[in-house]
């Protein structure tokens, strides 16, 4: 399995274009740690407001499920621009130039058609939800705009992973070994240096 | 072709999908699609444009309403835990507290190693990272006091894996969600499984230095005001896990609110420790990628496990299973053999998401059935109970591929942070504590009492 993120750059238009895609997705993956830290405050605030002040928070559990999903999507992008999402690269890993672009070049292509497929069935999941004017059994949310922040987000996966064909489609063509715009896969070792940087420096305080 | 001829060819696809490199959540969901497709046209007699439309429309809704659960909001919670844990200054301060309560046993610096990962797993369900902090913490202590190199890898190494079944888990949360368990009684059933592997990491560390004394040398001269003056930096530990456990064991709130105030203890001492807003803010970004990571999995195998249900496939391998004729436990050995083997060369998570949705109604039948008795079940169990005691196997599991090669990324994570001790010497480190996992897994199957006793409780 590949949690890689090593992703080239230089001056071409595709690598241009990864950059101000990955800026965005950046943006909205830390609205996304905002939501986790926000079903957190309110998850305390319900907790105490209940058991000391007999006060829940009003609504607690629709304001959950409309949380839950947005957390759920917003880096979806930026984790594929990574390499994030969990594959197995045994046998990709152990190819070598243009077969090995080929090889991941399949593999995004059936991302995409799988996207574009689940972009259809959500939007028209939200669209229904729009024309019905769906909302939740509390407080009377309506569920449209949470269900489009996923078809969104499915749009913006959908150009990453045209970004991505791109990188491959150019490295197959050129056979070059460091292609941009997409993540190389990495050895367990880099893996493991990259995870351990994740917390360096942060057990250096001393005992107080 | 029958349908569950095309679902086992569709699933040899998937095989196939997963090993050319697709991501392992878009392999499913892709074969959950196309089976649907597939089984619309067939069974149900539409014709291929309207079976397209069904299937886009039925599957396209699953990534927001399998989603959309405030108890999945346990996930990211438990996760946002870990990253703040480490800002908060809990390591060395539980390091320091085993180490004056414990180092005087033989290889007690190994002891306290493994009994602070233990308790540090108890604010962070992060594996890996455990192992990267305490092999930045433990092991240069270790090699100052004389301790065989390969000896303390190993020990860091497997310490980390504790982190799976202290709560708060997040892999035991997504055990809940895929087999529509009890969150709550999950989490507590980790509890005493999860003392009782260190408690036999511990022995086995105690065992081996004393039959090789230079393993590890005991360290002494602590008085009982050192002793008992090392307590007060660590016990905010403590504090945590008795919020969580009271919450969910004294019915005092949800799992979820349980998870939430933990991690909310654990920013404000973050905060108070300094952490800055670029320290939250990357602390935020990894917990959200993390979560996406894990939901995209959800939700790409639940499409799947739609497909599979059209398809009875998993009803179908349990009746299989179940008309064995053979022991219960051989077939359930088996089982955790196949475990072992797919551990060794894929993820944790992607590991139990792939099998869970067919190995737990399997595992569910070879018991009797979901509605069965303890006295009339194969395995000594009722069908809750054999969910909930299969859920801490299997998670046991696949902390055991932590340290196996050849991608035991615990064992990675410490020779990559330890650039003088090889990745080979890390394994054999770690090599005997695979023997206390096996034990340990062979205790468990034998008094299943050890997982069940906390959740019967609730």
């Amino acid at each position: 399995m590949s949690s890689a993120h090593n992703v080239h750059t230089d001056g071409s238009w595709l690598s241009h274009f990864d950059r101000a895609l990955f800026a965005i997705e950046t943006k909205l993956t830390l609205l996304g740690g905002l939501a986790v830290m926000a079903a957190m405050l309110i998850s305390v605030a319900n907790i105490l407001g209940r058991k000391l002040l007999n006060m829940p928070v009003p609504g607690y559990v629709a304001i959950m499920q409309q949380i839950v999903p947005v957390m759920a999507f917003l880096g979806i992008s930026y984790c594929q621009r990574l390499g994030g999402h969990i594959r197995m690269d045994l046998v990709t890993g152990a190819l070598r130039g243009r077969w090995r672009w080929l090889a991941e070049f399949i593999g995004i292509l059936v991302m995409l058609i799988l996207s574009g497929a689940l972009f259809y069935g959500a939007q028209n999941h939200a669209m229904r939800a729009l024309m019905l004017g769906d909302t939740t059994d509390d407080l009377g949310i309506h569920t449209w705009p949470v269900k489009m922040v996923v078809v969104v987000m499915f749009v913006f996966l959908i150009l990453r992973l045209f970004l991505q064909l791109w990188g491959y489609g150019r490295a197959m063509q050129t056979g070059e070994e460091m292609p941009v715009a997409v993540p190389m896969i990495e050895d367990a070792a880099t893996q493991a240096l990259n995870e351990a940087k994740t917390v360096s420096s942060l057990d250096e305080e001393p005992l107080k | 072709m029958t349908t569950i001829e095309i679902a086992i060819l569709l699933s040899g696809v998937l095989v196939l999908l997963v090993l050319i490199g697709v991501r392992v959540a878009f392999a499913t969901a892709m074969i959950g699609i196309t089976g649907m497709f597939i089984f619309y046209m067939t069974e149900k007699g539409m014709d291929p444009g309207r079976a397209m439309l069904v299937t886009l429309k039925l599957s396209g809704q699953i990534p927001h309403s399998k989603t959309a659960s405030h108890v999945l909001g346990l996930i990211p919670v438990f996760i946002l835990i870990g990253y703040l844990a480490y800002f908060a200054g809990l390591t060395k301060a539980i390091f320091e507290a085993a180490k004056r309560w414990v180092g005087w046993l033989p290889g007690g610096m190994g002891v306290a190693t493994i009994f602070s990962t233990a308790g540090f797993a108890a604010v962070s369900g992060a594996s890996v990272a455990t192992s990267a902090v305490f092999a930045r913490i433990a092991i240069p202590e270790m090699l100052a006091l004389g301790y065989d190199k390969r000896f303390a890898a190993g020990v860091v190494a497997a310490g980390g894996t504790l982190a799976s079944l202290i709560p708060p888990s997040a892999i035991l949360v997504i055990y809940a969600i895929i087999t529509e368990g009890s969150v709550g009684k999950l989490l507590m059933a980790g509890f005493i499984p999860g003392a009782v592997s260190a408690v036999i990491y511990a022995v086995m560390i105690v065992g081996m230095a004393k039959r090789n004394p230079k393993l590890g040398p005991p360290v002494t001269g602590y008085s009982w005001s050192e002793r008992f003056a090392s307590l007060p930096p660590a016990a905010p530990i403590l504090f945590v896990v008795a919020i969580i456990m009271y919450c969910i064991y004294g019915g005092w709130g949800t799992p979820t609110e349980a998870g939430a105030l933990g991690a909310f203890v654990v920013l404000c001492m973050a905060l108070y420790r300094g952490m800055r807003w670029k320290d939250l803010s990357g602390a935020l970004i990894e917990s959200a990628k993390l979560t996406t990571m894990i939901f995209t999995m959800i939700w790409g195998v639940l499409i799947f496990v739609r497909y599979l249900g059209f398809a009875d496939l998993p009803n179908t391998f349990a009746a299989f299973i179940a008309g064995l004729h053979q022991p219960a436990i051989l077939t359930l050995l088996i089982i955790l053999g196949v475990y072992v083997i797919l551990g060794m060369f894929m993820d944790a998570i992607g590991m139990l998401i792939l099998t869970l949705p067919v190995t737990y109604p399997a595992v569910i039948a070879l018991n009797g059935g979901i509605d069965i008795t303890r006295e009339a079940s194969s395995l000594g169990m009722s069908g809750e109970e054999c969910g909930i005691w299969f859920g801490i196997i299997v998670v046991k599991m696949a902390e055991l591929c932590l340290i196996t090669p050849p991608i035991g990324l615990n064992c990675f994570v410490v020779a990559g942070v330890r650039p003088d001790i090889s990745v080979q010497d890390v394994f054999r480190g770690a090599s005997p504590f695979f023997v206390a996992d096996v034990v340990t897994v062979g205790v468990l199957i034998a008094f299943p009492g050890i997982v069940l006793w906390l959740p019967n409780l609730l």
